[in-house]
């Protein structure tokens, strides 16, 4: 028999104004299986949970009915009030006086008579309650990061120095990312490759971290705590554990044509590389789609070249499976083509190039060794245009959005020139200065005021050739759109960051949800915003929008905090309030006849086959499972399900149907 | 029929198949279902227009199913079936055969459900002009008419459950109709009861009914208890563009499509 416990609050006034509390309470006192019944001014205070406790050792209650606000607020409260005094938290619900009643109705007889009945099939519902236990999922406290730019290198150090293991995949054959092809960094003017290098060393070398390089992620399984993760890595043609890095292969390598991706098209590579000189791994590999042997059935030059036989043609592309915990991605993002802008010339004026590729001409590393020589005859511009805005905060033509870091870069472009060519005239066509950072500002107003760059606030229109100089056109906003005309030598498009070209299906693989730009969408754009919708998957750097580094470095490590948090315990604890598929004795065994329509219903891929089976091992019946780690007890298989063979823990078939009934028998 | 029977006969003789399920002459000259063990007894097997009921129904028996590995002889109709269960992971391939059956008695045969997919698409599942003219009909009343029609043509039901056990996509080992903690749907046979029943049974067929008519043919009373369900497919067909059962592609009900029509949203 049941011995309910009714506790109606008043809120202060909040439903004490427009609802007779006490005739709430006194009715409630009649009802079948209540033993107590009582008001208070604030239920969730301590006396009022005090309050709670005392009824339910005095009364022997079985179950409790808390009359107040949303559970939304309180219901943790209460439950846990509830075990303090020995009755399972599950034993206790809460009917929403508040929002559901005394907010939206005047004081009036019926008002009670309302808060009366939901407090009538709350009872009926409680005596239906099962005592619950939270579910454990244990935790495998393995990372995995995918993406071994700066935010992934970031990421990795963080959680590897946390403890945990890390497994860092990197599609290139080299991890440094964008960062990697940077000359200078504002607002500094540090060299990105010195504080980067470290970093990219430190990951190959720390003992906590797995590093696999030109390998992708093949395909995603499991949940928060345990996910199975299958990664393709990618056949290098070169065993690294024999290869020296001495490179003798590639300066005997006859494809010597290919265009560096590295130095964005500056300049070629061969068909087997090592992407630069710093990458790590330092190893190079083969490129299939380029090498004569791949293609033509002969050459293996860099096979009889190489001293300690490292070179494999043969090697296959290899999948290995490994079991992880959580997962940060930092794919990061794309250079937007410039093929929808043709009035600027790219691609059609050798010297009309990319903000990457001026990164690279700046880059003492890069193919003119940091002497800014224009591509088509190696002439050092005497005068530069730079076009910010080259496709972004553009509806019509480009992207809506702000790529955020064209404004700081160009500032510095214009400025790294201007240092390096002292005679050089420079202009930056803009719509806005967008400089908001700490020394941003600075930054930008050093480059007009000390380095004498030319702001020119307007829009270019066209770009054309004549005899051998590069005419730009454009207005000059600010001097009443005067048509300004610049004979230039070179000209730097400030090109949108876009999102990575594999962002929609790898975003498909994990699960993850991503806008309508194809950035990975964040769980909530202020107070989540390193999470994922799905549990466990978090994110970092521009693979959620275009950032800068200091940006990029930050998110990276917030990241890491959510992972080592998650790592932090040995077990998660989820609320037990879940999708369960019956058990019937035999020979039933459950009303699922496995249908599985469920399975295409429900939206987090949690319910599994289960088969059962007689004792010799025979399949007598093959019925739906649900896997407790996934299910979110959203309640859409048990909508689904014709047999009515799943019910939600808490919120059962019996319980709603008691529920129903309270208010129809009334 | 002759190639059938031939087929059937080598099936059994084989052993390859341990019955074969076809139809046969019934009582009053009406066709009824052959569960046929011995060669000799093929002889038995017929096929005409009266041949209606839907012998796919049998493939998810325990009964049946203890005879050992059967071979269907399948009209269009029961095809159809078999495609829906075989997406429901009711029946696998290796589970049967299927003697496909033209309306002029030519044996069809299939090596895979994918091939009885493929034939199909020849013969896409749409409503008939009376069939339509019927929904128009039913659809045009307005609401308190439709609940009184409705009323009226279920109150003959005296819930026998003849169509539960003719219809191939009733295959629940316990109905939800017999499930009693709770009891959601009353058990007598007044209105309210056989509203409720009829209105469950519609809507457990959405977007899975193969439009066979086996429901209506085995109902002792007539009622027009097909036109529930087909008035959902006239739906699926005008808002979802779905022209019948497919191995692949989803259960109509829990599939998005983003090109799904919303117009339904009020």
């Amino acid at each position: 028999m049941s011995r309910i416990g009714v506790f109606v609050c008043h809120c202060g006034e909040n439903i004490s104004s427009t609802v007779d509390v006490e005739k709430v309470a006194q009715t409630a006192a009649g009802f079948d299986g209540v033993a107590y019944s009582v008001d208070y001014k604030y239920m969730c205070s301590d006396p009022g949970q005090s309050l709670i406790k005392q009824a339910i050792k005095d009364h022997n209650l079985t179950g409790v009915v808390v009359s107040a606000c949303s559970p939304r607020m309180h219901e943790p409260t209460f439950r846990k009030a509830c075990a303090e005094a020995g009755l399972n938290g599950y034993m206790c619900e809460m009917t929403n006086l508040r929002e559901h009643c005394s907010w939206v109705h005047e004081r009036t007889e019926e008002t009670t008579e309302k808060a009366i009945d939901l407090v009538r099939m709350l009872v009926e519902k409680v005596k239906n309650d099962k005592p619950l236990e939270p579910i454990k999922v244990p935790i495998f406290k393995t990372a995995l990061v995918i993406g071994g730019g700066i935010a992934g290198i970031q990421t990795s150090l963080d959680i590897a120095n946390c403890g945990h293991k890390v497994i860092l995949v990197e599609k290139e054959p080299s991890i440094g990312g964008h960062m990697s092809q940077l000359s200078e960094t504002f607002p500094t003017l540090d060299c990105s490759q010195c504080i980067l290098t470290p970093r990219m060393v430190e990951v190959a070398q720390h003992p906590n971290i797995t590093l696999y390089t030109y390998s992708e992620l093949e395909s995603l399984e499991g949940y928060i705590g345990n996910f199975k993760a299958k990664i393709r890595k990618k056949a290098k043609s070169v065993d690294h554990s024999v290869c020296t890095g001495c490179g003798d292969c590639w300066t005997k390598c006859p494809s010597k044509k290919i265009p560096s991706e590295f130095n964005a098209g500056l300049d070629n590579r061969t068909a087997i590389y090592v992407p630069f000189p710093q990458a790590v791994p330092n190893k190079p590999v083969i490129d299939k789609d380029h090498c004569t042997y791949y293609q033509k059935g002969k050459c293996r030059l860099c096979e009889k070249n190489c001293k300690p036989g490292a070179i494999h043609f043969d090697l296959e592309d290899e999948i290995i499976e490994v079991e992880v915990g959580g997962i940060v991605v930092t794919t990061g993002f794309d250079v937007k083509g410039t093929d929808f802008f043709p009035e600027y010339g790219y691609g059609k004026y050798k010297d009309v190039i990319t903000g990457l590729q001026f990164e690279r001409l700046a880059s003492a590393s890069g193919p003119t060794l940091g002497e800014i020589k224009r591509p088509s005859d190696g002439k050092v511009p005497e005068k530069i245009v730079f076009i910010a805005c080259a496709g972004s905060r553009d509806p019509a033509k480009g992207i809506d959005y702000c790529s955020k870091i064209c404004c700081m870069y160009t500032a510095k472009h214009a400025m790294l020139y201007q240092h390096k060519v002292h005679t050089g005239k420079s202009y930056v066509f803009y719509m806005d200065i967008r400089a908001g950072g700490k020394n941003y500002e600075e930054f930008v107003r050093r480059a007009i005021e000390e380095d004498k760059v030319n702001y020119v606030r307007g829009r270019v229109s066209t770009v054309y050739e004549k005899n051998g100089k590069l005419i730009v056109k454009g207005a000059d906003t600010l001097m009443n759109g005067q048509p300004v005309e610049i004979e230039a030598d070179m000209v730097v498009l400030a090109t949108a960051g876009v999102a990575n070209c594999g962002s929609e299906e790898l975003a498909q693989k994990l699960h993850v949800s991503y806008d309508r730009y194809k950035f990975f969408a964040e769980a909530h754009p202020k107070l989540k915003p390193v999470e994922t919708n799905t549990a466990g998957i978090f994110l970092a750097g521009a693979c959620q929008a275009p950032k800068d580094i200091p940006e990029t470095v930050g998110m990276a490590s917030g990241a890491a905090a959510k992972v080592a948090a998650l790592f932090s315990q040995d077990e998660l604890k989820r609320e037990p309030l879940i999708a369960v598929v019956n058990r019937q004795m035999p020979p039933t065994f459950s009303s699922c006849v496995g249908c599985f329509l469920c399975e295409t219903a429900c939206p987090y891929r949690a319910i599994e086959r289960e088969e059962i089976k007689d004792r010799a091992g025979n399949v007598i019946k093959t019925i739906a499972k649900v896997n407790d780690g996934l299910c979110q007890g959203c309640g859409t298989c048990v909508a689904f399900c014709r047999t009515k063979s799943i019910d939600i823990q808490g919120f059962t078939n019996e319980q709603m149907y008691s529920e129903v009934m309270a208010l129809l028998n009334d | 029929m002759v190639d059938v029977k031939k087929k059937a006969a080598e099936l059994l003789s084989s052993e390859a198949v341990k019955v074969i399920i076809g139809y046969t002459e019934g009582t009053g000259g009406k066709p009824r279902a052959a569960f046929i063990q011995n060669v000799a007894d093929v002889e038995k097997l017929i096929f005409n227009s009266q041949c209606v009921m839907n012998l796919a129904v049998y493939l998810t028996k325990a009964e049946i199913k203890k005879l050992g590995k059967p071979a269907i002889v399948a009209p269009v109709n029961v095809l159809r079936a078999i495609i829906q269960l075989a997406f429901e992971v009711q029946i696998q391939e290796s589970d049967i055969v299927v003697l496909g059956i033209t309306p002029d008695e030519k044996l069809v045969e299939f090596q895979s459900f994918a091939a009885i997919e493929s034939y199909l698409e020849d013969f896409k599942m749409e409503l008939d002009a009376k069939e339509k003219e019927t929904l128009a009909k039913i659809s045009g009343m307005s609401l308190e008419e439709r609940w009184a029609y409705w009323t009226e043509e279920l109150s003959e039901c005296f819930k026998c459950y003849a169509c539960r056990a003719a219809c191939p996509m009733c295959y629940c080992h316990k109905c939800a109709v017999e499930q009693n903690k709770p009891q959601w749907i009353p058990v007598a046979a007044h209105q309210l009861g056989n509203m409720e029943w009829h209105i469950m049974r519609a809507m457990h067929l959405a977007g899975r009914c193969v439009n066979c008519d086996a429901c209506h043919n085995a109902c002792p009373k007539g009622i027009n208890l097909n036109f529930l369900t087909k008035l959902m497919l006239a739906d699926a067909q005008e808002q979802l563009g779905y022209t019948g059962p497919t191995l692949k592609e989803g259960n109509l009900l829990s599939t998005y499509n983003p090109n799904d029509q919303e117009n339904f949203i009020k």
